[in-house]
């Protein structure tokens, strides 16, 4: 794996805040690495955590769900631009 | 209130271009963008081409985070924020989604600059000109004259956050007394739909603007992007 998922930032963030359910969405190339997010995650917090089985085009594009966090992989904060 | 946390998942190796793409830089004035997943890199990048006597600027684009990060919905051209005239462009990253957005900002340039595209993940590289966005730009022209011509339009909202332009939108009555709108909202947009409301003739995209250029292309309906229709 060429690219570092930081899940120590989110276990570090779940624990802090006490989160008890998260999101984990993953842009699609990211996508088959939710299996390993989700054991780091189950082993060392008590959340229950889900997987997003749609798209993740970019911060734009944040799921409407009923979850403490939703944590995204693969992209930046976005500034909304309200004029197009 | 859901709490919403991004990681840019940062590749974790060295980032060098290959001669082939010095090649393509040298003695130029370059404009050069990544994606967040390269940032941490790209300071290297420039130096390497200073060192291969290239002159080299960048810009933060309208909805990034970061000097050098360009997204595919900054792909018009005051959306890049670039200032001053370039030889070429010159992206750093994997994939065609973030360079095709420098060359369709340039759609209206009165003169195209070539995009250099570096993968450093396989060490590839290739040009990207206009010709290679020829069929989705003429597809987008015929759009932009059937909106023109329509007296009844559907607008496509997104319910995702970062993509909603409803109150933007509305401005279309005012700007387009003549015409009829109606407003359409969905999460994701599907294009199957539009056969069942075959009384819209022509079709404004209010969300993702790449979905007015590529996604479209291959559909006879015609879509024109929102910021094409209110421009003064």
């Amino acid at each position: 794996m060429n690219y570092d998922l930081e899940v120590d930032k989110l276990i570090a963030e779940i624990k802090k805040e006490k989160h008890k359910t998260v999101l984990i969405q993953l842009a699609d190339g990211l996508k088959p690495m939710a299996k390993e997010i989700v054991d780091q995650v189950r082993d060392q917090t008590n959340a229950e955590v889900l997987i997003w089985m749609g798209s993740c085009f970019g911060a734009c594009d944040i799921p409407s769900v009923d979850a403490d966090l939703v944590v995204q992989w693969g992209h930046n904060l976005f500034k909304k631009e309200e004029k197009w | 209130m859901v709490k919403f946390m991004v990681l840019p998942a940062k590749y974790n190796k060295e980032v060098k271009l290959s001669s082939s793409v010095i090649d393509k830089c040298k003695g130029k004035k370059i404009a050069i963008y990544t994606a967040v997943q390269f940032l941490e890199q790209i300071e290297d990048v420039v130096i390497q081409l200073q060192q291969n006597n290239v002159k080299v600027v960048s810009s933060q684009p309208a909805r990034t985070e970061s000097e050098f990060q360009i997204l595919g919905c900054d792909c018009n051209w005051d959306n890049l924020k670039l200032e001053g005239e370039v030889d070429a462009f010159l992206y750093v990253g994997d994939g065609m989604f973030h360079p095709t957005a420098l060359v369709l900002a340039q759609r209206e340039q009165d003169s195209f600059k070539e995009v250099i595209v570096y993968d450093p993940t396989s060490g590839n590289d290739k040009v990207l000109g206009l010709k290679d966005m020829d069929k989705v730009l003429k597809k987008y022209k015929g759009s932009y004259v059937k909106f023109l011509s329509s007296d009844v339009i559907g607008v496509l909202v997104s319910t995702k956050p970062g993509q909603k332009q409803y109150e933007v939108s509305k401005k279309l009555s005012s700007k387009y007394p003549d015409k009829k709108f109606y407003y359409f909202i969905s999460n994701d947009i599907n294009f199957s739909e539009f056969e069942n409301f075959n009384f819209i003739q022509c079709w404004v995209n209010t969300a993702c603007p790449r979905i007015g250029f590529e996604d479209s292309s291959e559909i006879k309906r015609s879509i024109v992007n929102l910021s094409d229709v209110l421009r003064e």
